[in-house]
């Protein structure tokens, strides 16, 4: 017996608009990213950054694409408070349900981990392949140890947390607390998530990283509106 | 310790004292205005001109500064494009 996600009935679609709110967020920071790297011509390190959104917003999209179909799909929704939560994995749709929960999970670790490293200045090949190996055996574990997937995550935001954190005690910007408080809000989400086989847990961890996309959006506003912040400060 | 102003920096400068002051500028007010030395800032006047960054109007036989729609659009890109860096510490 395989569970394939922990969302309860009653909150079934709703974590579907969450993702496609996180995605639409990720989107925007890859688009910001992407069009300051067109405009200064050579920092690769804008091209890489809005590369790790590109990826977890890829991730984010493959668990929406995944889950409407589990949701919406017709011969299941009859049943679905029985079906999603003990379903043995004999069809062959199970094998679609499985890449696409596969691919959120290997997307998502690779983009926080290409978050992680951008601007490293000790970053080998030998480093990126030792930890795309791992991030690709978490994922895949993960389908079998649920839990797997999220302890990864939060390590990583974990190392992001810091390396902005330490940033933040030179640069003292609101804009970059703003980020530590939209990482610390999502690093939160992925421990609550550890504990999703418990209803409660599962909703509390979506509204948490629903909190920290705001945070985001937040932060987009506050960037794409200088102009307006510079009247504002004299 | 501040980092030394970029050639792009100098410019983005130049083009906020020029917005600053509602889009008209005496010559002499920006060269103050943006730290500049006179044979600088001549130089870097031509180079906005040229690039159609900026033009140059005669209000009551005075020559002003403005800058163009161009002009404007490349102000607000930089300063995005520095909020963004110096935020995720990209610089």
């Amino acid at each position: 017996m395989v569970k394939l996600v922990f969302t309860p009935d009653w909150f079934l679609g709703k974590d579907v608009l969450i993702s496609l709110f996180s995605f639409f967020i990720l989107a925007t920071l890859f688009w910001i990213s992407f069009k300051n790297y067109k405009f200064s011509k050579d920092k690769k390190s804008f091209l890489y950054f809005g590369l790790g959104f590109l990826l977890i917003a890829l991730g984010e999209l493959s668990t929406i694409l995944t889950k409407l179909v589990l949701y919406y799909n017709t011969t299941f929704t009859q049943q679905i408070g029985q079906i999603i939560i003990t379903y043995n994995m004999v069809k062959s749709v199970d094998i679609f349900y499985k890449v696409g929960f596969f691919f959120y999970k290997l997307l998502t670790l690779a983009g926080l981990y290409t978050l992680y490293r951008v601007n490293s200045k000790q970053t080998t090949e030998t480093d990126i392949i030792l930890a795309s190996y791992f991030i690709i055996l978490s994922a895949a574990v993960s389908s079998s140890f649920y839990y797997l997937f999220h302890l990864t995550a939060l390590i990583l935001i974990a190392f992001i947390i810091n390396k902005y954190f330490r940033l933040y005690k030179k640069n003292k910007l609101p804009n970059t607390r703003i980020l530590i408080t939209s990482f610390s809000l999502l690093g939160l989400s992925q421990l609550i998530f550890i504990f999703s086989k418990l209803e409660l847990f599962f909703v509390l961890a979506n509204l948490i990283q629903l909190l920290s996309y705001i945070m985001f959006m937040i932060l987009v506003i506050k960037i794409t509106l200088p102009l307006k912040n510079e009247k504002k400060k004299k | 310790m501040k980092r030394k102003r970029s050639r792009t920096d100098i410019i983005h400068d130049m083009l906020r004292c020029i917005l600053e002051k509602n889009n008209r500028i005496k010559p002499t007010h920006l060269m103050y205005k943006s730290n500049l030395s006179h044979s600088q800032m001549n130089l870097y006047l031509e180079e906005l001109l040229k690039m159609g960054l900026i033009g140059k109007i005669a209000e009551k036989g005075k020559t002003l500064i403005m800058t163009t729609t161009k002009g404007t659009d490349f102000y607000r890109q930089y300063s995005q494009m520095r909020e963004f860096e110096k935020t995720f510490g990209l610089e």
